[in-house]
């Protein structure tokens, strides 16, 4: 009986176009992009990278690695002669740190916010920015042939992401759904993603070096990271409560 | 009769100004590249007047398309060329005085002589050659600049025996008998002694006039907004492409000219970033830049004409990523632009400086050279290593900081700029761990507002987040430069 309303209901999403909507289990071999760290993309985490034709995001709160992640992500990519897209809502791209972390720059499309203080005056102004940079994500899905495009809210304040429709990240991932585009939104909280993506969450102590405050460097992050809200066959297995994920890798400090 | 019209040295390279000016006065016409061009004089006596008045009135219609130029008329082609290089304003040599001009003039002006024509015939495997357009048409014969080392050095070996002889002018040259210049200095010598003598080695091949892809359509009633007007470039682009598909070309630049009902022009010139001749891609091209910038008035008359350059043949990879077609990346970049201005798109660029604040852009251009390795295999990324990033602030956001024993124990945001609603960041933090400081400086050897003199501390707060401060040295003003993340 209860299959017979889950075909019923499938039926009824996919007449509708919305079969997208439906989360159900990973399938096996479905096309990915590397993340460009090789200790996320094994099977106890994303299980390939990025999942194609999918809106996934990457949270953390600010120095939790995420921005560090992404650059990853899109130096993989260009370095194999992809073409990446960066909607930088709040213009906080560093073009020498994306280099040095092996983005290849002639590659990357950065779309660039407003400069704004996002103070409360600056409300509409804001909430303008955000839309833009909507549409902007939209124009490059949309274009095809883009191998990742980001999405990057991580400072715009959480008020202008709220006063978005609800079915905006919906929309979004429906514009991605069959495509070869990976659609990455970078927040500092769940934000939207569409039913098959992942949500990557992030969290980071620094790693300092040298004995006497003199000496003393950062060389990095100890990045903890935990994929949540995915239904996986790995998972399923296991007990739902959550495990403490020990370290899993390190960035280490380029400038 | 043969007119050489050459660029003045004091104006500006203007490419194509000279062709104009030469095929406005005669229809038998030889470009040497942008700057030197020769033409066919006979008969334009009856239709202008006499060769003095031929050459003023060719000068003054260059002047009149800002180029200063200098013209000779001779009865060759060699004595024009020769003397139009040497000597300045315009020069008009009577019909048989050739060698008479051109013998006092020195040896060494033999060096500019155009090289030798190639040779017409063609090979068996080799296509029938395209129509030629502005951009892509190469003169047979070329000047100075364009002459090929090989031919450059035998004349430069020839001149040099001339000096040996004790020969000075042209005239010099001239008085040797031809046969043994020949049996002396080979085929390059005779070719001197007729250039000496004012004689042509080769007929003039006069090229044909580069084809304009233009169209233009007169309205009946003035158009006003983009809607109307996209049906009449629909109409005019479509015309185009196959214009453009027939002649195998792709369209570098579109101007688009509106005739305004105001009687103004309205011109708009779009560069593309590759060769493309897809009609609604120009249109959407054109429409997208003319919502950016509007026509002040209704419009009258509507032309569109493309700026060419040979069909591109593309061979896509199997083992590469896919990257949009050159099309649709230019209607893509028109949208962004259209979108969020044209100095927000763009493909972010590495200052060649040691100050960190300093980012540009540059226009996205997505190269067609596929990034392959050994066998055609995407190589390996670079740095297996992830690297830790900064999220640089574009306008550092000033601090408050307080210091012990010259290391930062905590820091606070200044009330009226506010990140985002971190609000504890407002309060200040306790320095859980800093390291620094690490100088920076630069154009202290100017005054300017370029100059920074800063030192940089990367301090860990108790919230966990790790800043980058910097503390100007002169004002001795904390400001945040950015996070680590």
């Amino acid at each position: 009986m209860a299959s017979a309303a889950l075909s019923h209901l499938t039926q009824l999403l996919d007449s509708k176009h919305l079969a997208g909507t439906l989360t159900r289990p990973m399938e096996g071999g479905r096309p990915c992009i590397g993340t460009g760290v090789s200790l996320l993309d094994d099977a106890e985490h994303l299980a390939g990278g990025w999942p194609k034709g999918q809106l996934s995001e990457v949270i953390g709160s600010p120095s939790s690695g995420r921005t560090s992640v992404v650059m990853a992500t899109l130096a993989a990519v260009t370095q194999q002669g992809g073409m990446v897209a960066l909607v930088d809502v709040a213009d906080r791209l560093d073009p020498a740190s994306a280099e040095a972390a092996g983005v290849v720059l002639d590659r990357l499309l950065w779309v660039r916010g407003p400069q704004l203080s996002w103070g409360a005056s600056q409300m509409t102004v804001g909430d303008l920015a955000v839309q833009r940079g909507l549409r902007a994500f939209d124009l490059i899905v949309r274009a095809g042939g883009v191998a990742v495009v980001v999405f990057d809210v991580a400072d715009v304040p959480a008020r202008h992401l709220r006063s978005l429709a609800a079915s905006t990240w919906l929309r979004l991932g429906y514009v991605l759904e069959g495509r070869d585009t990976v659609g990455l939104v970078m927040g500092a909280q769940p934000i939207g993603r569409s039913a098959h993506g992942v949500s990557l969450t992030l969290q980071a102590k620094g790693k300092w070096t040298g004995r006497s405050a003199q000496s003393r460097r950062l060389t990095g992050l100890a990045v903890t990271p935990d994929v949540s809200q995915r239904v996986r066959r790995v998972r399923s297995a296991q007990p739902s409560g959550k495990e403490a994920t020990p370290c899993l890798f390190a960035l280490s400090a380029t400038l | 009769m043969f007119i050489c019209l050459i660029r003045d040295s004091l104006s500006a390279s203007k490419p194509g100004v000279l062709e104009t000016v030469a095929r406005a006065c005669s229809p038998r016409v030889e470009a040497h590249g942008d700057d030197v061009v020769v033409c066919d004089a006979r008969g334009l006596t009856r239709v202008i007047g006499a060769p003095a008045v031929i050459a003023e009135e060719m000068r003054r219609m260059a002047w009149e398309r800002g180029l200063g130029v200098r013209v000779a008329i001779a009865g060759s082609q060699t004595a024009a060329w020769l003397l139009a290089h040497v000597r300045p304003g315009a020069t008009i040599v009577p019909s048989g005085d050739e060698a008479r001009m051109l013998e006092r003039l020195p040896l060494s002006a033999l060096i500019i002589l155009p090289a030798p024509p190639r040779p017409t015939m063609a090979l068996p495997s080799s296509k029938p050659a395209p129509p030629s357009t502005k951009n892509d048409m190469q003169p047979l014969r070329t000047s100075k600049a364009g002459q090929s080392d090989l031919q450059s050095r035998a004349v430069a070996e020839a001149l040099s025996i001339c000096d040996r002889w004790g020969l000075v002018t042209l005239g010099d040259l001239a008085r040797l008998p031809r046969a043994d210049v020949l049996t002396r200095m080979g085929p390059v010598g005779v070719r001197l002694h007729q250039a000496a003598c004012g004689e042509d080695a080769t007929p003039m091949v006069p090229t044909g006039e580069a084809p304009r892809f233009v169209e233009r359509m007169e309205l009946e009633w003035p158009v006003e907004g983009l809607e109307p007007l996209s049906f009449v470039l629909a109409r005019i682009c479509d015309a185009l492409s196959v214009t453009l598909a027939r002649a195998d070309r792709g369209a570098v630049t579109i101007t688009t000219r509106l005739r305004l009902v105001t009687k103004a022009m309205h011109e708009r010139t779009l560069t593309l970033p590759s060769p493309m001749r897809e009609a609604k891609t120009l249109r959407t091209l054109i429409l997208l830049d003319l919502e950016a910038h509007p026509a002040p008035a209704g419009i009258d008359v509507v032309e569109v004409e493309c700026g060419v350059t040979p069909g591109r043949i593309a061979q896509g990879s199997l083992l590469a990523y896919t990257v949009p077609t050159p099309e649709d990346l230019s209607t893509l970049l028109a949208r962004l632009q259209a979108l969020v201005g044209d100095s927000r798109v763009g493909a972010p660029v590495i200052v060649d400086t040691h100050n960190p604040r300093v980012s540009s852009m540059k226009p996205f251009v997505l190269s067609t050279r596929l990034h392959q390795g050994f066998g055609g295999q995407a190589p390996a990324p670079k740095n297996s290593e992830p690297r830790t990033s900064i999220r640089r602030l574009r306008v550092p956001v000033p601090v408050r900081v307080r210091v012990e024993r010259g290391r930062p124990v905590s820091v606070a945001l200044s009330e009226r700029i506010t990140l985002s609603e971190r609000t504890s960041v407002r309060e200040s933090k306790g320095v859980t761990t800093a390291a620094g400081p690490w100088r920076t400086s630069g154009h202290w050897w100017t005054s300017d507002a370029q100059t920074w003199d800063r030192d940089e501390w990367d301090v860990a707060l108790e919230s966990g987040v790790i800043y980058r401060l910097a503390r100007n040295r002169q004002t001795d003003a904390w400001e945040l430069e950015g996070e680590i993340d």
